[in-house]
């Protein structure tokens, strides 16, 4: 490890309505890999975002070799030698590799592009790096392995001092992992400054020189990785103090029957061999971290995304469970599951379109007599609807876009009272909804619950997951790594389970 | 009426003002006029410089060699084909049964001759490509000559080009080209346009002769023609307008030429402008070959008071001016009580119906049957070797009265 | 009251509605001709079909789809049944009725494609635009066929000719059956699970079908729908053209778009009406019919309708911003 070559010190951002970054503290020295960590929303991208310029910091001071800088677009950064490798890649599907590398500043000749000076560049880059990928390829023909070699190839280009790696492991196979590694190990003896993001705590130990914990904005620490413990760097990441009440037991009677039970669920890469149990009047939290499948595996579930296999069945009238066929949301609705999308303005609601239309949308054959919708009885349901989540509108007609994110929320919800669905699928029911009317989403779930509805709620909120769940299911990477009861979890044991790569 | 153009103009681009800023800023309506204003005298200066360039046009001088001539079928006597020739005939369209009189008088021909053809063309008339790719596979396949009515001169003369480097003689029947590749077409069977169209004037004109000399203000003769760019259509509208006012002038009256501006350009002897002049032809063009458009065309002429004729110059301008007649009712043979006289072209059920009971006191027919028929005499006395001269074919007038002469008949097609 | 002003103001169908009655202003007073009764008269006979075209293809609109087969659809049926009648002495009546079933096939033929088979609507419907086109040209073979020939009834469907010859009487009677099949579609838009699905799928696609909606059944179905009126559109058409040319119709589906968009729905789809669609078409129609009244050359029509059109489109992206 050599000098101190970039130093962010004392970094504040907030947001409307949000501190983001309180005084962080972060430095990268030349030759060292230095993990960032922290749960989802702790700060990580919001302080690599001020840092490439992307936003621009409220107080605090970077230091970059030597001189105090304020980049303003991620040119700059880039400029100045400080490049992200993001975790979606940033390529042009139908050009070369070689293009791809210089977009935006291909060396020309006269009018032309120099395509024979691109591609020479690009094949030294690559033997700089060890890596054997033809220039002249297509950036679709190769494998999403190579396809991040090549965005490493094209920061390296840009003459690259420090290099920010934003969770590049997601989406790699084990070799490809292997591979990249060798890649950071050479970086670093190169004496490049390496930042690396990511959750994978295997990763964190081979990898790092040293880690910083981030946490709900602030700064918690930096360890240096070879004397630290895996249970030291997730002590940090969780070790604050949870203001509301967790859930001491579940709320559910022993013997409340199941009401959908599912059974080695596959649907892709990020559902793989998915079972669990949900029972009546239980609120069964999913935890994970980004990208453990929990969506997935409730949209494969809802049936919005093809399944491969798996078995699902839902209890019927007779109190039975029943094995069912879903293959299309309707399916799901028909059988009383109703999906509440973590994406309201995308999936959840029209939001163009009034609070009565919306509400009565998953259920317009009872508002109808032969072909015409009653219009009065629709209203009525509704403004019912408006009473009693007491959602905040002028009037049943207006449009839902002018709402704000905690009555959308509560205007879906009504769809599916309407249609009377037995089973919810919370997918992040509070995200971006203030805190007041977070904890009247909460005392509405725990309502529904107490009246025998069944509830799914995916959050990446641990202090969501605890507070409401009665039992939890943690996923990572598309499988499930464990199933435990409230009064056995703790933040500390969710997120050993969540950071568990189980390969 | 170029003022009736620029007033038309500036209010049209009042009214587009008008429908952008209302719902946006419905306060500033006086700058709104203000802007319209602006924009009228931009699209004045705008309007002069096209009229200049369109005036720069000059039209193509009809030939009228028909007379020079003698009798050009003569060269096809005693004709015996030398082989059992196959002739590609390549027509504009199977869609109107115009051309089925062709294939009519081509099959005559073929039967009399002992050769064969295969009639082949596009969807419509419209479709050129269609037409040229046709015409390419033809030749490709090596003929001893090929039957061409071109849908579009202009985009034929690759394949003429073609022909004449392989030595495979051209036949152009319905559609002359004018400037095709030197040598490429041996021989030329089209109806004169330019004498059909002056056939129209010549059987109108006796019927209007007295209203026009009796007239106290000015009159009205309208030409609804389907296009401005076909040749044949060019030829036919300018040989009525000129034989038409070669007509008036010569009983003491002045006439004027309104409206589209290739046909203004192109009539000859024009003497008078549209406000003074004793006769006004107006020339309407629609936006596209259709009988609506043309109908609208043609409301807008015989609305006005003082119109007393009008002549639609092929079957869709002439079923315009039938549909337009529907609502308004004002044609019919009496032009002394106030009928206008309309006068029609080709056939086709309705205009035959029309010419029947007296809308139309006629119209004038080309002859698709004889085209059909010299063409093929053409093609093989030019694959015997023969050199040829072009063979025009008459344009015939046609009304109640003679419809089922034995010379006419076959002609009109439904 | 300056409230009330300002909102009728920002509805566009109002402000169509405006821009028909300055039109027809602008045209009769720079022509007295424009005036006469029979320059109505004509401009409806020939807005009928375009103005059916036009209710169908609101649907598609909506939904953020367009169909393009609609006039040469229109064209193709008209061609069908009028050689049915012409060549096969079919009865009038079942040549009307063969239009529409004609046409709800190939409403359901593009739904298909676009609804369950994910084609984009564009192409798919330039498919069977091309596949009509050929079709009745095909069917049709060489004369120009009508379905006029025999029925008088026929042409009182839609203009009723009381008396005979100069002296008759003739009343449009089609322009009832518009207002009346324009009440009916703008209630069955606003007041059918239909229509609600169809602003639904046009909004948000994705949130319609994770309600549970059959998304697939009614895209299928507003195609459908669209295609029965280009059958009722080719009986119009029938109805006021003297002949039909065979291999026509490319194009006449412009004027019925072009008539949707100027009424007021959204360029991307998600809202929009039939009323607007009705004024929309006559903004179209009055150029159509008027511009020729005033002297202005043909071509000038079309660059000015072009004009209109893009201000209308405009005016709705103006209003999508505002929000």
């Amino acid at each position: 490890m050599g000098e101190v070559i970039l130093t962010m010190k004392d970094i504040d951002k907030s947001f409307p309505g949000v501190h983001a970054l309180d005084h962080v503290n972060f430095e990268v020295k030349r030759g060292e890999v230095h993990a960032l960590m922290g749960e989802n929303g702790a700060g990580k991208s919001t302080l690599m975002k001020v840092l490439t310029g992307i936003y621009q910091k409220d107080s605090g001071s970077i230091t970059y070799k030597g001189k105090e800088v304020a980049f303003h677009n991620t040119r700059e950064a880039q400029d100045a030698g400080i490049v992200i490798v993001h975790q979606e890649l940033n390529m042009v599907g139908d050009l070369t590799v070689a293009q791809n590398i210089f977009i935006g500043r291909e060396p020309r000749k006269g009018f032309r592009i120099d395509d024979k000076k691109m591609i020479e560049d690009s094949k030294k880059l690559f033997q700089d790096l060890h890596i054997e990928i033809d220039p002249r390829e297509k950036m679709n023909n190769l494998t999403v392995g190579k396809q991040q070699m090549c965005e490493i190839a094209k920061a390296i280009s840009h003459k690259a001092e420090v290099i920010i790696f934003d969770e590049p492991s997601a989406a790699l196979t084990e070799k490809e992992i292997a591979d990249l590694f060798e890649i950071i190990k050479d970086l670093r003896s190169k004496n490049l400054g390496i930042v690396y993001i990511s959750h994978r705590m295997d990763e964190i130990k081979v990898i790092t020189d040293r880690v910083t914990v981030m946490r709900d904005g602030g700064y918690v620490g930096t360890l240096i990785t070879a004397e630290s413990t895996k249970e030291d760097i997730i002590n940090m990441m969780v070790g604050r103090v949870i203001y509301e009440d967790p859930k001491q037991h579940s709320m559910v009677p022993p013997n409340a029957p199941v009401v959908l039970k599912v059974e080695h669920l596959n649907a892709g890469k990020m559902v793989q061999d998915v079972s669990f149990e949900l029972r009546k009047g239980e609120i069964l939290g999913f935890s994970g971290l980004m990208g453990a499948g929990r969506t997935e595996t409730a949209r494969a579930l809802f049936g919005a995304d093809p399944k491969e296999s798996g078995k699902i069945s839902i209890m019927g009238k007779d109190g039975q469970l029943h094995e069912v066929t879903i293959n299309s949301p309707q399916d799901a609705v028909k059988y009383g599951i109703g999906y509440l999308s973590e994406d309201r303005r995308r999936y959840g609601c029209v939001v163009q379109k009034s609070v009565t239309e919306n509400t009565t949308l998953a259920t317009m054959e009872e508002f109808t007599s032969g072909l015409v919708i009653q219009k009065g009885k629709e209203k009525q349901v509704t403004e019912k609807y408006i009473q009693e989540l007491a959602t905040k509108t002028p009037s049943a007609d207006q449009l839902v876009v002018n709402l704000s994110g905690g009555n959308q929320q509560k205007v879906v919800i009504a769809k599916w009272l309407t249609r009377n669905s037995e089973i919810l699928i919370f997918d992040e029911p509070t995200r971006g909804i203030d805190v007041g009317a977070k904890n009247e989403i909460y005392k509405l779930m725990n309502r529904l619950a107490a009246e025998g509805k069944s509830i799914i709620m995916i959050s990446s909120e641990m202090t969501e997951v605890l507070r409401m769940s009665d039992r939890i299911i943690i996923m990572c990477e598309g499988k499930v790594t464990g199933d435990i009861d409230i009064s056995e979890a703790t933040q500390e044991s969710i997120m050993d389970k969540a950071t568990r790569n189980i390969n | 009426m170029k003022v009736r153009k620029l007033i038309a103009l500036g209010l049209c681009a009042a009214m587009v003002s008008t429908m952008t800023v209302a719902p946006v800023l419905a306060e500033e309506e006086a700058a709104t006029e203000e802007a319209a204003a602006e924009e009228t005298t931009e699209e004045e200066a705008a309007e002069e410089t096209t009229e200049e360039a369109a005036a720069e046009e000059t039209a193509e001088e009809a030939t009228d060699d028909a007379a020079a001539a003698e009798d050009p079928t003569a060269q096809f006597e005693g004709l015996v084909a030398n082989e059992a020739y196959e002739f590609p005939m390549m027509v504009k369209s199977f869609q109107s049964t115009y051309w089925d009189a062709a294939q009519e008088g081509m099959k005559m021909a073929a039967d009399e001759l002992g050769v064969t053809y295969t009639a082949q063309g596009p969807n419509s008339e419209s479709d050129i490509a269609d037409q040229v790719n046709m015409i390419n596979t033809a030749i490709s396949a090596d003929p001893v000559g090929l039957g061409l009515a071109a849908c579009d001169t202009s985009s034929v003369q690759d394949a003429l080009q073609t022909c004449l480097d392989k030595g495979i003689p051209v036949v152009t029947f319905d559609t002359g080209i004018a400037d095709a590749p030197e040598g490429s077409v041996v021989c030329e069977v089209a109806t004169d346009n330019v004498q059909a169209g002056s056939v129209a004037a010549e059987n109108m004109y006796p019927a209007i002769k007295d209203v026009i000399a009796n007239a106290e203000g000015q009159v009205i003769i309208g030409e609804i023609n389907q296009d401005a760019t076909a040749l044949n259509i060019q030829q036919r509208g300018t040989g009525f307008i000129d034989k038409m006012i070669e007509l008036i002038q010569a009983d003491g009256k002045t006439v004027a030429v309104t409206g589209n501006e290739f046909y203004v350009n192109a009539a000859t002897g024009a003497d008078a402008d549209a406000e003074s002049a004793d006769v006004v032809i107006q020339v309407a063009v629609p936006a596209q070959t259709t009988v609506e458009l043309c109908s609208t065309e043609a409301q807008a002429i015989l609305s006005q008071e003082n119109c007393i004729a009008v002549f639609g110059s092929n079957q869709v301008a002439a079923e315009g001016v039938i549909a337009a007649n529907a609502n308004l009712n004002v044609l019919g043979s009496d032009a002394a009580n106030g009928d206008v006289i309309g006068v029609g072209f080709d056939a086709g059920s309705i205009i035959k119906g029309a010419v029947q009971d007296g809308t139309f006191i006629g119209a004038v027919t080309q002859s698709p049957l004889m085209m059909g028929y010299y063409a093929i005499y053409a093609l093989t006395a030019a694959a015997n070797g023969q050199e040829l001269v072009d063979v025009p074919t008459e344009g015939y007038w046609y009304d109640a009265t003679n419809m089922e002469d034995e010379s006419i008949a076959p002609n009109l097609y439904d | 009251m300056t409230r009330k002003k300002k909102s009728i103001l920002s509805d566009q169908r109002f402000i169509v509605l405006l821009v028909v009655i300055i039109l027809a202003g602008i045209f009769s007073i720079l022509s007295k001709e424009f005036r006469q009764y029979t320059t109505l008269l004509s401009m409806l006979d020939f807005s009928y079909y375009d103005l059916l075209m036009a209710i169908g293809v609101t649907f598609p609109l909506i939904t953020g789809g367009v169909d393009l087969s609609i006039g040469t659809g229109m064209v193709c049926y008209a061609l069908i049944a009028g050689t049915m009648v012409r060549s096969h002495g079919c009865p009038v009546l079942v040549a009307m009725l063969l239009c529409v079933v004609l046409g709800v096939l190939i409403g359901l033929l593009n739904g298909v494609l676009i609804g369950v088979m994910n084609l984009p609507p564009f192409l798919a419907t330039l498919c069977t635009c091309m596949i009509t086109r050929g079709l009745g040209s095909l069917y049709s073979a060489t004369p120009w066929p009508t379905l006029t020939q025999e029925g008088g009834w026929f042409h009182s469907i839609f203009k009723l000719t009381i008396g005979t010859g100069r002296s008759a009487d003739r009343y449009p009677l089609g322009f009832l059956w518009m207002i009346l099949l324009v009440l009916l579609m703008e209630f069955v838009l606003n007041h059918t699970k239909f229509g609600r699905y169809t602003i639904a799928i046009g909004s948000n696609k994705e949130a319609a079908a994770l309600s549970g909606i059959n998304v697939k059944f009614y895209h299928v179905m507003v195609y459908v729908v669209c295609g029965l009126f280009t059958g009722l559109a080719s009986i119009a058409y029938a109805a006021v053209t003297p002949t039909v040319q065979p291999g026509t119709g490319a194009g006449l589906e412009m004027d019925a778009i072009g008539g949707v968009f100027v009424g007021g729905v959204a360029a991307s789809g998600g809202y929009g009406s039939v009323l607007g669609t009705f004024v929309g078409i006559f903004v179209i129609m009055l150029l159509k019919t008027g511009l020729p009244y005033i002297g202005l050359q043909a071509n000038w029509q079309q660059i000015i309708t072009g004009i209109v059109l893009i201000v209308a489109v405009l005016i709705d992206i103006l209003k999508e911003k505002k929000r």
